[in-house]
């Protein structure tokens, strides 16, 4: 078993009066896709929101690559080689594709350009609109951006919050082509309510309710058992 | 219903109002004498725009009223004062040399100083209440009382003669129309502004990174820029605008008085809520349209000209609430 | 007789709690002392001071209800005050004869303008947003100033308008002499205005306290919650502002009453009356409504006796020229001091020996526990 990239332990997180997240723990390892399942208010969006730092850790300890980030600075924990794709995208949709790419590229370096090509060879879209506003995508293209913008950095774990959301199932088809390709490059840890996309793109789970983690383990378990899929996440076989 | 309306036709209705707001004015204005006060609303909004542009974008980046920019706006004016008391001898020569950098000079210590003044504001005082915007109403306002009073202890409680540089006095006769040459510095100094504060905007990066954030800060932080650092530097930038436009107000009208932040920052006001908060162009565009209303309505109903800003202030509330310009549009 | 419900008995034991309590006492003192002032202390200075205490503290209530229950801001309260005193100077100074039916008229044409003007303002921006509400209160309450000193013709410009108050208000009014003071107009005025403003005070307080200031408080910690749950926070924050704004243009009919005159400068102006106003807010406390009594009394103690402090400060420190500078400027130190109160002490007095309490109050539960 390889190390950990990531360990979330006993992490909570308040927003405004709510204490959302309740003594959080979870590790994703560096070989595999960490999918965070649950219901709605689980606690999913928040647990990546505190990891990168846009939401404060009242308590607890997350150590990415040995290092403490939990009292840092969202912008510190990006410049550590974490991306983040929040769930509404977060598109700057005043702004063409061309300079969304600019706002997301840290350096203008010749490696950060090669894999701008690379990242646009993969979503030819973003090519054809370059110049075009962000605010004019199609839903699956806005969301081929976000997950272009985090992948032109040297990233080395990407944040994924919900990318089928509200996607024609078609789409989802390409984004979890998309996933699978970047994977080979970097940790991915992906939160996802739609099962289809959360069993093909994923190697272990960890699912929350209210705050906490209440069940892990390996993917291809949970696609066997269906007591787990719907006691959690709802899921039923229609026979 | 009437809301809806005018929300489908609010494009149709700015034009209209656009025209009306020029030509209208004409049916009681000789024409020389309307080209004039055109002339000298549009000197006036250039002025306007100087001072609204950083409460603008100010606003549409850090999501902060700053209540003490009519204060920076004096202190502009009054360190621009200063060094024009010092080097009088340039002031009154009659070469255009010597005119030119005294105002050059002074210029660079006002925006200079103002911005060095707006980083210990946002550092020190602002920075403490972001995101609760009634504290920070609350506490501009009480920096504002505070750099008031500075500015009577440092300079005295009174008004003050400016002195306008020897070859910027007077004005030209072009077929009977008067065009007084101050009031043609001041437009080009507002173009200018405006097309250098675009250029950087859409033009370099970190305006770029600016514009984004103006959308999402949140985003921009996660994507790993230091929001904080460009925090600061546009509220410097936003107080140097106003000492900019503080300067060449004193100059405008021909004084400086500890107080005269207040006035002007109701107009920046009045000018933002009508182009629309975090918009440069819409800053432009309001100050324009308040620079000329004032100066038409002064020359036809002397005592309705500050009310009529308001007006139209209003009636832009009802068509379009975000104002023309809204920020990410 | 029905059996009282526990929840019966838990209300009237808090009733009883309410009269016994400290609070209550001490509320009881401070009333009790400005009813005393006029024999107590019966020269000009100190029974002007009381008054000003007193009417500052009902405005500052008043603008508590929209700074502290309702979370918005308006630099425009001061101009409801001025609107409230000069309607009562048209009445009974301008084109009025001084009769009490036209000083009534004068107070329900002030709740009036004040409540329409409130109304439409509302409409007009919170539509919108509710910190535009800060920047088009400044606009118009500047506009107002503008339009006062301007239409001189109606309002009498920067000289204002004198009053003539009718009957047992005037000031040739004498009742004789009862425990060694002359109860004359002035001290009538002085008992009319405190029991007036003591009314409004209560009337304010059962506000907040009624299910309309619940939802109020609910919208002010939370928006979109409270529209959630099914508030239209609209029409409840008009209906706030509102009510703030009549009890402004009253204290300010009162206020002209007192003074006996009205002019732009002392009854509109954003710097004078609103300064103060908000000062006395933040360091009494908002969303306290009695903090608005502290912080009157500090501030207005303070201008009145600044004067003495100054002769005090050239007196002591003869050569300390920086000194008399600032002391000169004490505007300054108010600024100072309403910036650190904000930042170190943004509950001010009240809220913060509330917290003191209710932390006390927690500490000594969970011992008994």
């Amino acid at each position: 078993m390889s190390e950990a990239i990531l360990a979330v332990s006993g992490v909570h997180t308040f927003i405004g009066q709510h204490h959302i997240l309740q003594g959080i723990s979870f590790e994703a390892r560096a070989d595999a896709v960490t999918v965070l399942l649950g219901r709605n208010g689980a606690g999913k969006s928040t647990t990546l929101k505190t990891t990168i730092g846009l939401l404060p850790a009242a308590r607890g300890k997350i150590v990415y690559r040995g290092k403490e980030i939990q009292d840092c600075k969202p912008y510190e924990i990006a410049r550590e080689g974490i991306g983040f794709i929040p769930e509404h995208m977060g598109i700057f949709a005043g702004l063409t594709v061309e300079e969304n790419m600019r706002v997301a590229m840290l350096s203008e370096d010749a490696d950060t350009h090669r894999r701008l090509e690379r990242t646009l060879d993969m979503f030819a879209d973003l090519r054809k609109f370059w110049r075009a506003k962000a605010g004019i995508l199609s839903g699956g293209q806005k969301q081929m951006l976000s997950i272009a913008r985090a992948i032109v950095n040297k990233t080395s774990l990407l944040l994924i919050d919900e990318p089928s959301k509200g996607l024609a199932p078609i789409i989802v088809d390409v984004l979890i082509d998309a996933i699978n390709q970047i994977k080979e490059r970097s940790v991915v840890i992906l939160v996802e309510q739609n099962f289809y996309m959360a069993s093909s793109v994923g190697d272990y789970f960890f699912i929350l309710d209210d705050g906490m983690v209440v069940h892990s383990g390996e993917m291809p378990a949970l696609i066997q058992d269906e007591a787990l899929q719907s006691r959690y996440l709802g899921i039923s076989k229609i026979s | 219903m009437a809301e809806s309306v005018f929300r489908r036709f609010s494009q149709q209705i700015t034009l209209i109002g656009a025209v009306v707001l020029f030509v209208l004015p004409l049916l009681g204005i000789p024409p020389t004498t309307y080209l004039t006060l055109t002339l000298a609303g549009l000197a006036m909004g250039m002025l306007l725009f100087l001072v609204a542009s950083g409460v603008s974008i100010i606003f549409g980046l850090m999501d902060v009223l700053n209540f003490a920019h009519g204060s920076l706006f004096a202190w502009g004016a009054y360190v621009g004062f200063t060094v024009f008391s010092l080097l009088m001898p340039w002031v009154e020569a009659d070469s255009l040399a010597l005119n030119l950098a005294v105002f050059l000079v002074a210029m660079v210590t006002a925006m200079i100083t103002v911005a060095l003044l707006g980083i210990l504001l946002e550092r020190v005082i602002v920075r403490r209440v972001y995101g609760n915007h009634l504290f920070q109403i609350l506490i501009t306002f009480g920096a504002t009382i505070v750099l008031v009073e500075l500015i009577r202890v440092f300079w005295g409680p009174n008004d003050e003669v400016m002195r306008v540089p020897l070859t910027f006095r007077g004005n030209w006769d072009i077929l009977d129309v008067i065009v007084y040459r101050y009031r043609v510095i001041c437009i080009i100094i507002g173009l200018l502004v405006y097309g250098g504060l675009l250029l950087i905007l859409k033009k370099t990066k970190l305006g770029t990174i600016v514009r984004a954030g103006v959308e999402d800060r949140d985003m921009v932080q996660a994507m790993g820029h230091n929001i904080y650092l460009l925090f600061t530097g546009v509220f410097a930038v936003g107080a140097a605008l106003a000492a900019l436009g503080g300067l060449a107000m004193s100059l405008f009208s021909l004084q400086v008085y500890p107080d005269m932040g207040g006035t002007y920052l109701l107009f920046a006001f009045i000018v933002v809520i009508i182009g629309g908060l975090g918009s440069v162009t819409g800053s432009l565009v309001g100050a324009l349209i308040v620079g000329l209303t004032y100066n038409y309505v002064a020359y036809l109903v002397p005592w309705a000209a500050a009310g009529v800003n308001i007006l139209i202030m209003i009636i832009i509330l009802l068509i379009r609430p975000t104002g023309l310009f809204p920020a990410g549009e | 007789m029905a059996e009282p419900t526990p929840v019966h008995l838990f209300h009237m034991s808090e009733k009883r709690r309410q009269f016994k309590s400290s609070g209550f006492f001490l509320k009881m003192a401070v009333l009790l002392l400005f009813i005393l002032v006029p024999f107590l202390f019966p020269s000009f200075k100190t029974v002007d001071l009381a008054m000003q205490i007193v009417m500052f503290a009902a405005l500052v209530a008043s603008f508590d209800i929209l700074l502290g229950y309702t979370g918005i801001l308006s630099f425009g309260h001061g101009m409801f005050f001025g609107i409230g005193a000069y309607c009562v100077a048209f009445l009974i100074g301008k084109y009025g004869s001084p009769s009490y039916g036209n000083l009534i008229l004068g107070f329900l044409l002030a709740a009036a303008v004040s409540a329409v003007l409130a109304l439409l303002i509302s409409l007009l921006t919170l539509r919108v947003k509710a910190i535009f509400f800060a920047m088009i209160t400044l606009a118009i309450a500047e506009l107002a100033i503008v339009l006062a000193t301007k239409l001189s013709g109606l309002t009498g410009g920067e000289d204002g308008i004198s009053l003539f108050t009718p009957g047992i208000f005037s000031p040739a009014f004498n009742l004789g002499e009862f425990m060694g003071i002359d109860i004359n107009g002035r001290v009538v005025t002085y008992y009319f205005i405190l029991f007036s403003c003591l009314a409004l005070f209560l009337i304010m307080l059962r506000f907040t306290k009624s299910p309309l200031g619940r939802v109020l408080q609910a919208i002010r910690d939370n928006v979109q919650r409270a529209e959630a749950l099914g508030y239209n926070t609209f029409l409840y924050q008009s209906i706030s502002i509102t009510f703030g704004c009549v009890v402004a243009g009253l204290v300010g009919a009162l206020y002209a009453l007192w003074v006996g005159y009205v002019n732009p400068e002392s009854s509109l102006s954003v710097m004078t009356i609103m300064l103060d106003v908000l000062l006395m807010v933040i360091i009494g406390g908002m969303g306290t409504l009695y903090g608005g009594l502290i912080g009157a009394a500090f501030l207005k103690i303070t201008q009145t006796y600044l004067p003495d402090l100054q002769h005090l400060a050239k007196d002591l420190f003869p050569q300390a020229e920086f000194l008399h500078n600032i002391m000169e400027r004490w505007l300054l130190l108010f600024g100072v001091l309403f910036i650190l109160v904000v930042i170190f002490f943004p509950k001010g007095v009240i809220g913060s020996i509330r917290e003191y309490g209710a932390r006390r109050k927690s500490r000594g539960l969970n011992k008994t526990a």
